[in-house]
């Protein structure tokens, strides 16, 4: 290895083999498929889910029972409430239960509206990348509760999708001991595609390094096809649908 | 450590295969698993309903992109690179493994953790990162245990499916430098706790890559235990190795895709995770890789490309269903393969990836073409048809097996006419009287030893169907009965409309 | 109407009472079935073994021997379902290519032809024993021959259906197979008759003679006493019966 070179040269000389390379690698597949390299985008006629399935909808009352079903069937627990007031009761007391010593939430408004600094006197709850000083994946790891906001959740599959930004670390519902994910009962979807319908419309551009669909706790069937709860991830998941 | 094919020696399938079969435990295990996942996955295409549409859905996707996958690879690269992603290109697996080796010593890396890659098992990178002295971690619980007992994994989604919880409690307590009782929690409480700390420490994450989306130069990964999350997550550098043709079109495809691969593969609507990847963490992000690299992979893909017999090998989502639903998997688990992919899509990948000839007899004869890989493929390839078309192009290039090759020849020239097979029928009534017992025929010599060790073989009558056919056509004559109005429309019509095109179908068309 | 019937090599020389049932059979409905006995074997196993050119040989004849029927019967949906090969195996000769699809439209396995065609599900027969079902993996998963049998047996007065356990399960015959690779079609078998066994069925019944030739070859082998039977013979059995 040439010690000399900075990396980012190295990374420059990389790119520009790798540029090269791309043409003779792509040229070489529409050599493979017999006809011209396509430039131009190709008609797709099968693009998507069938027609009947963008058709199906689920009422909201339909919905949340479908999402409860089906997250708890994976072990994942579901709490339903009329105010984010009930929210903050209710996190308070499961800490209280569990004894929790550390909580890490993203940096969301209605997060700070939950005021579980306040509400949570025995706990040190954390505020995710509030201070640029911090090791935040430490925090998260550390961490007995992670709280985050739903930007959307999908009954069908009983999945919650969480988007990761400065604010929203996805460290947050991945590394504490259990994770508290509230969905605002609006963004609660039927379908999939309903969620990723919005990653097509606002394109590359738009898009979040990393996007998590969560349909449950951690688990495993590796040693004899026995389910195991919580092997990397959270083992314990709570959904607290609120509105 | 993943150089070798497990603890299955044999030169050949079938060596192998005898050795899998004598190893009762295996089977069971295999079998056991198998069943439970072909259970799960029926109950869960049931439950979804239509099925059959979503299957077609599917296909044509996944038709659709290979058959424009010069565009599309064009246009994921290309978006990849707008998210600050690196992408590499490789021809073959050294190709692949020197890129990588590359970017782990440009980063002095001391240890890299892994999620599931089957493609890294294909390019045995694992000895190579070895080989330089970095520490591969597989991460994946399954992989974890294999790659303590130096195996490769024998099931494209389970890849420990042949070891029970003894077996794995020896390996982990061995690892763990103190005895950790054979309980399923207790073993992976421990995996969890050690992985922890290598997550924390590691320099590089390596994961593979279910799904790219060309749209938006996104990669996505399924998984159930996290870490593929903590590999992707954690570390600063993120290094995917992915086959040419894991590309998508778009979100709107990966619905299908993920409607698809976790039903056909566990049964389960949705794995616990599904991570789409956009690119390294953005400037003001607290979390994710700080540099990250893409390595496209070809070895041996392209050789399918424009092949109308093996094209449609490249649709393929790796969700092991084919496996699950294989009588002959069921039976010989799958190190007997041989290769890093086992099943019958290893069956048919294998000698595809590697062009060598020679080799693909043995594997494409493991299998009785049964045909319950193609019905359980959510992707519909026709797997049964590759292994024949495999087989015959071994024969045309004079591969084949001479004494096969003359038995065949002889039976063409009997079969040919009538007449001779018919002086076979009746060379056969008079060479049976010598081995005949009370019209069976139970000796295990020649070419019936291996059939009568199982089983009993009947003896030809007296007289054959042609033997007999006057007499039965001149008893059937008298007293014929008329044919019923309807009955006669009915087949009427149905000739008609034959000649309008219709007829009906088989298979997959 | 012109139904001829293409009684498969393995029924012509072990067991010709399948096509005699099946003849008879469909003589109570008025069907004059022809035998052109000019054909032979459908050319499977050169065809699966990878020898095409062999294959082609033997499947002339059959193409030859079929040319100027209406529609073509057979007892056995794998050997029915070769003739469905055969166009891609003419993919280069056009007129042959021609030939084949025109056979493989006319095409049809026993018990297709009687429920598709005749409209058949009540032959009006008795059979008072407990029956069990093996669908062949080529009849069922690559022809479709699913719900007809099952229709057939359900008219079947007397008759006890019990279903196979993993019933859709390869028997492990597979042709060349079962001598290639001897024994995972020995174990294969031997799990298919574990769960006959199962069923404490005293019929086994099935749409296939090679299928059946290799689980009744082990049963016996393993002296256990089910009688088996392709479903022509049970029907013509029980129609007699009745």
């Amino acid at each position: 290895m040439d010690t000399a070179k900075t990396h980012q040269q190295w990374l420059i000389e990389m790119e520009a083999e790798s540029r090269s390379k791309q043409t003779r690698f792509i040229n070489g597949i529409s050599t493979k498929l017999r006809r011209p390299m396509v430039t131009e985008p190709p008609r797709h006629p099968y693009r998507g889910a069938p027609d009947f399935w963008n058709a199906y909808e689920w009422n909201e009352q339909e919905r949340i029972e479908r999402f409860t079903s089906n997250f708890r069937i994976v072990g994942g627990h579901v709490e339903r409430f009329t105010t984010m007031d009930d929210v903050t009761r209710f996190i308070a007391e499961k800490a209280k239960e569990l004894s929790v010593k550390y909580v890490i939430r993203q940096n969301q408004p209605e997060l700070d509206a939950l005021n579980l600094e306040g509400e949570l006197p025995e706990a040190q709850v954390s505020v995710w990348n509030s201070d640029p000083g911090q090791y935040w994946k430490a925090r998260s790891a550390e961490a007995d509760f992670g709280v985050v906001m739903a930007d959307y959740a999908a009954a069908y599959t009983g999945s919650i999708t969480v988007l990761s930004s400065k604010d929203k670390g996805r460290s947050v519902s991945l590394l504490p001991t259990v994770l508290m994910a509230i969905i605002p009962v609006e963004r609660l979807k039927t379908r999939l595609g309903e969620i990723m319908v919005h990653f097509d419309e606002g394109g590359r551009e738009s898009l979040p390094a990393g996007i998590h669909f969560i349909s449950g706790p951690s688990r495993s069937a590796d040693i004899e096809n026995d389910l195991t709860i919580g092997v990397h991830g959270p083992g314990v998941v709570y959904a607290l649908i609120v509105g | 450590m993943s150089g070798g094919h497990g603890h299955s020696d044999g030169a050949t399938v079938k060596e192998r295969a005898d050795l899998a079969m004598n190893n009762e435990f295996l089977r069971k295990a295999v079998k056991f698993t198998t069943e439970r996942l072909k259970g799960g996955k029926l109950k869960a295409t049931d439950e979804h309903g239509n099925w059959e549409e979503w299957r077609e859905r599917g296909r044509q996707i996944r038709l659709h992109t290979i058959a424009h996958l010069d565009y599309y690879l064009n246009r994921f690269v290309d978006n990849a690179r707008a998210n600050g992603v690196h992408v590499h290109f490789a021809d073959t697996a050294e190709e692949a493994v020197h890129i990588s080796l590359s970017i782990a010593e440009r980063k002095q890396a001391k240890t890299v953790v892994k999620s599931k890659s089957m493609v890294t098992e294909e390019l045995h990178l694992n000895h190579a990162l070895e080989s330089i002295g970095v520490d591969p971690i597989e991460t994946d619980l399954g992989e974890y245990i294999i790659q303590l007992a130096g195996e490769t994994p024998s099931h494209i989604i389970i890849p420990a499916i042949h070891k029970n919880r003894y077996q794995i409690a020896d390996l982990l307590s061995e690892d763990a430098g103190e005895k950790l009782e054979p309980d399923t929690q207790v073993l992976a409480g421990y995996v969890r706790r050690k992985l922890r700390t290598k997550f924390l420490e590691a320099d590089i994450g390596m994961t593979g890559c279910n799904f790219a989306i060309a749209e938006t130069g996104s990669m996505v990964l399924f998984e159930n235990e996290g870490n593929a999350r903590m590999v992707t997550t954690v570390p600063k550098t993120q290094i995917t190795l992915m086959g040419m043709e894991r590309i998508i079109p778009s979100w709107a495809d990966l619905e299908v895709m993920a409607t698809l691969l976790p039903r056909s593969a566990t049964g389960q609507k949705l794995t616990v995770y599904m991570s789409g990847i956009t690119g390294p963490r953005r400037a003001e992000d607290a979390d994710g890789p700080d540099e990250m690299h893409i390595i496209i992979v070809d070895n041996g893909r392209s050789l399918q490309l424009g092949d109308p017999e093996f094209q449609e090998l490249l649709n393929c989502i790796r969700c092991g269903a084919c496996l699950n639903a294989c009588p002959v998997y069921r039976h010989i688990g799958g190190h007997a393969y041989g290769g890093t992919y086992s099943g019958p899509i290893g069956a048919v990948l294998t000698p595809s990836l590697q062009k060598n000839v020679a080799e693909w007899d043995d594997i494409a004869n493991a299998s009785s073409l049964c045909g319950a890989c193609y019905e359980a493929c959510p992707v519909k390839i026709p797997l049964h048809d590759m292994l024949i078309y495999l087989r015959r192009r071994k024969v045309e290039q004079g591969h084949g097996d001479k004494i096969e090759a003359a038995g065949m020849k002889g039976f063409a020239t009997v079969m040919s006419k009538s007449s001779r097979f018919k002086t076979v029928l009746k060379i056969g009534k008079l060479g049976q009287k010598l081995v005949a017992r009370k019209g069976e025929i139970r000796i295990k010599v020649g070419p019936l030893k291996g059939w009568n060790s199982y089983r009993v073989t009947p003896t030809l009558p007296k007289k054959s169907f042609r033997d007999g056919w006057g007499t039965l056509e001149a008893e059937i004559r008298n007293g014929l009965q008329e044919m019923a109005p309807e009955m006669k429309n009915r087949m009427e019509q149905i000739v008609k409309d034959r000649a309008k095109g219709g007829g009906h179908g088989y298979g997959h068309g | 109407m012109k139904v001829s019937l293409f009684i498969t090599c393995l029924s012509d020389a072990i067991y010709p009472r399948v096509g005699e049932a099946m003849v008879r059979l469909l003589a109570r409905y008025g069907v004059k079935v022809e035998f052109p006995n000019v054909q032979t074997c459908c050319g499977q196993p050169a065809f699966n073994s990878g020898y095409w050119k062999e294959a082609r040989t033997t499947a002339k004849t059959i193409i030859e021997a079929f040319e100027d029927c209406d529609f073509v019967i057979s007892p056995s949906g794998s050997c029915t379902g070769m003739i469905h090969h055969y166009p891609k195996l003419f993919e280069e000769d056009s007129v042959m290519h021609e030939k084949a699809l025109k056979l493989q439209s006319k095409s049809y396995e026993f018990t297709q032809f009687l429920v598709q065609v005749l409209g058949v599900t009540d032959v009006g027969a008795t059979f008072p024993h407990k029956v069990t079902y093996h669908p062949s993996c080529h009849g069922s998963r690559l022809l479709g021959v699913k719900d007809e049998p099952l229709a057939l047996m359900n008219k079947v007065k007397g008759l006890e259906f019990v279903p196979l356990p993993f019933a859709e399960d390869c028997c492990g015959f597979g042709g060349t197979f079962a001598v290639k690779m001897s024994d995972i079609s020995g174990a294969m078998v031997t799990e298919k008759t574990d769960h006959v066994k199962e069923t404490e069925a005293e019929v086994l019944v099935g749409l296939d003679m090679a299928c059946l030739m290799n689980i009744a070859g082990n049963l016996r082998y393993r002296n256990e006493p089910v009688r088996v039977m392709h479903l022509a013979e049970l029907l013509y059995e029980g129609v007699k019966q009745a």
